[in-house]
């Protein structure tokens, strides 16, 4: 890694009281250790369950309750942020660090002009007038590429196509210039075609600030991303360069992903999907979380394997593929 | 807000439809209610004077005649003269309107000023021990009858503090009381309405958003749940407004308010029909006329709503 960092992670623990009353936690972000440079692009890629979301929304003092921070730190600029109180977070979310969600339909207040939002977010962090809000507020919209900003200030979010209240997401989360951005999942909502354009406008906006992007679209994450870390089950269990993570899987449930994305191979025989289902983030799991589903399973996967160097990268695998492997 | 005439015309015919529906109601149960002559005439009249008074108001007519001639008049607000002074019952009713309107509008204003923020504070944190403390206090006002808290006023502020008069109509100081009395009918219950829509309100992803953007809790609440919160509550004050006359009947018999709800309660009494028909009228029409404005400031207020007509 090189630059500057401006974000780390350290052994973090989210933890959440068990549904079923018994007073136990389970840890939905279970020792997740990540770093962040400047200007970088980090993708974090998992199925629904894997604690990616967690870990975003912790980034950000967001963790929904009951659950919190039970271990570890987190370091914004080297700004401890985990024990921060709610009124610090609130000055540092949407000026050093902001977030893009999934769904920018539910995401952006029905009753609320884009341009109220906008102004709103401006002058929560910077003491200036409405008339100067505004102007930067027009900015925003026309950085992210939106057509007749004058006319968008004044529209509602229905008003608005999915792609363009995505872009409205966007301009939200960069109004400020926060020099983090985490984007959540930010073009599962949208077709396709939208999906690219959208793809294209975080990595052209994103010259300056560093992005943690979240998804478990391993296709999305190899567009934007030069690190790549693959969660499962709250953990890091692979993480590297985009590219060797791509071509060289060394964790097995990383091949298995790679397998179950659709392309134009036609060579390729047929979709392979990974047998069984994640194991519920609830259960407690000895061991290696991914054995149940893992051909190379063997009696030493019922140690919990740590994260270790592996051929250039880190694995968290007993058995992990040799160099010369290749993905199915 | 875009004008639609397909649905103006829509909304008069289900006026049209609504009002005939109450005149004939009106008519025939003026019908049920026995010999309108008899009552008329009282019960020391002769049968001479009962049989005038038929051939005067029509009664010995045919059912249908009379029904007919009925619209016919309804149609130019001739509701007839009151039995009890010979007035003409409509110019009789719409005197009290004004009162009435009056009183409404207040007790309105006075729930909107007591549920908003409280029940934006209750619903803001709603396991916070005090909030739960408020609801339940909350709950147990809405089951207090409207005339009780009427009266508990009236022994505290007119009788013990001697503050506000009890009685009467003249005056800022006389409206206090009844308002407080009517806007006890519907703050209770629109509170809990305000608290259960922002504490729904706040578990929305726009709210993560704004959070995200750096809101703090007093902008959240105000700024992004509660315009939310309001929409639900709105379409409440629209659909009690005819629950509040009904109050209104109790509260303006109580403070001696010269109002519909006081004059149709004495019309009632004396088996006024002239008086009772015109009253139900008006009333129906002021019902109808603030559903209407309800729709339309629901469209006004709900920006999803407002490329549809009214």
């Amino acid at each position: 890694m090189s630059g500057e960092e401006v974000l780390s992670v350290d052994d973090l623990r989210v933890s959440f009281p068990a549904r079923n009353g018994s007073g136990a936690n389970f840890n939905a972000v279970d020792g997740v250790s990540l770093s962040l440079a400047r200007g970088e692009t980090l993708g974090i890629v998992g199925e629904s369950g894997s604690g990616k979301t967690m870990l975003a929304l912790s980034a950000m003092g967001l963790v929904p309750k009951p659950g919190r921070i039970t271990s570890g730190s987190i370091t914004l600029r080297n700004r401890r942020i985990d024990d921060l109180g709610e009124r610090d977070l609130c000055d540092l979310r949407g000026r050093e660090i902001g977030m893009v969600f999934q769904d920018p339909m539910t995401s952006l207040n029905p009753v609320r002009r884009v341009g109220a939002l906008l102004v709103e977010a401006i002058r929560r962090h910077n003491k200036v007038g409405k008339d100067e809000a505004r102007c930067r507020a027009l900015d925003a919209l026309r950085a992210v590429g939106i057509p007749s900003p004058e006319a968008r200030l004044r529209a509602y979010p229905h008003e608005l196509s999915g792609g363009l209240r995505q872009r409205v997401m966007i301009a939200l989360a960069l109004v400020n210039h926060p020099p983090v951005i985490i984007a959540d999942e930010p073009t599962t909502a949208l077709d396709t075609t939208i999906q690219a354009q959208i793809l294209g406008l975080l990595r052209e906006r994103l010259s300056d600030a560093a992005l943690i992007l979240i998804t478990h679209d391993l296709g999305v994450a190899a567009e934007l991303c030069d690190r790549i870390a693959v969660m499962y089950y709250g953990r890091i269990v692979e993480a590297g360069s985009a590219e060797s993570i791509l071509s060289r899987p060394r964790h097995p449930y990383t091949a298995g992903l790679l397998a179950a994305v659709p392309n134009f191979d036609f060579g390729r025989p047929t979709l392979v999907p990974i047998p069984g289902a994640p194991p519920d983030p609830s259960t407690p799991v000895n061991g290696c979380a991914f054995q149940e589903r893992c051909q190379r399973r063997t009696p030493i996967c019922a140690t919990k394997p740590l994260l270790r160097e592996h051929t250039g990268g880190l694995v968290a695998c007993a058995h992990p593929a040799e160099e010369e492997t290749i993905h199915a | 807000m875009s004008f639609d005439a397909r649905a103006v015309v829509r909304r008069i015919g289900v006026l049209a439809v609504f009002l005939l529906s109450v005149v004939t109601l009106l008519f025939f149960l003026l019908q049920l209610t026995g010999d309108p002559a008899e009552v008329m005439v009282g019960d020391s009249g002769t049968p001479e004077q009962l049989e005038q008074v038929r051939k005067q108001y029509g009664f010995d007519r045919p059912l249908a005649e009379q029904y007919v001639r009925y619209l016919v008049n309804l149609a130019q607000f001739d509701f007839g003269v009151s039995f009890a002074n010979d007035q003409p019952a409509f110019s009789l009713v719409m005197d009290r309107v004004g009162p009435t309107l009056l009183l409404t509008f207040l007790s309105i204003i006075a729930t909107l000023a007591i549920a908003v923020p409280l029940g934006a504070w209750l619903g803001a944190r709603p396991d916070a021990p005090e909030r739960i403390a408020g609801g339940i206090a909350v709950y147990i006002a809405q089951g207090v009858p409207g005339f009780v808290a009427g009266l508990l006023m009236i022994q505290l502020f007119a009788v013990h503090l001697r503050w506000l008069p009890s009685i009467g109509h003249e005056g800022v100081a006389t409206w206090i009381l009844p308002t407080l009395t009517l806007a006890s009918f519907l703050a209770p219950k629109l509170t809990r309405v305000v608290a259960a829509n922002v504490t729904e309100a706040m578990r929305e992803d726009y709210i993560r958003t704004a959070r995200a953007s750096g809101a703090g809790p007093s902008g959240l609440l105000w700024r992004h749940a509660l315009p939310n919160a309001l929409l639900g509550a709105t379409a409440l004050v629209g659909a009690q407004f005819a629950f509040l006359i009904s109050g209104a009947v109790i509260t303006e018999v109580i403070f001696a308010w010269p109002g519909l709800g006081w004059l149709l309660v004495k019309a009632t009494t004396t088996l006024d029909f002239p008086v009772i028909q015109a009253a139900v009228f008006v009333i129906a029409v002021l019902v109808f006329a603030v559903n209407t404005l309800t729709d339309v400031l629901f469209r006004f207020i709900d920006p999803r709503l407002r490329t549809k007509g009214i």
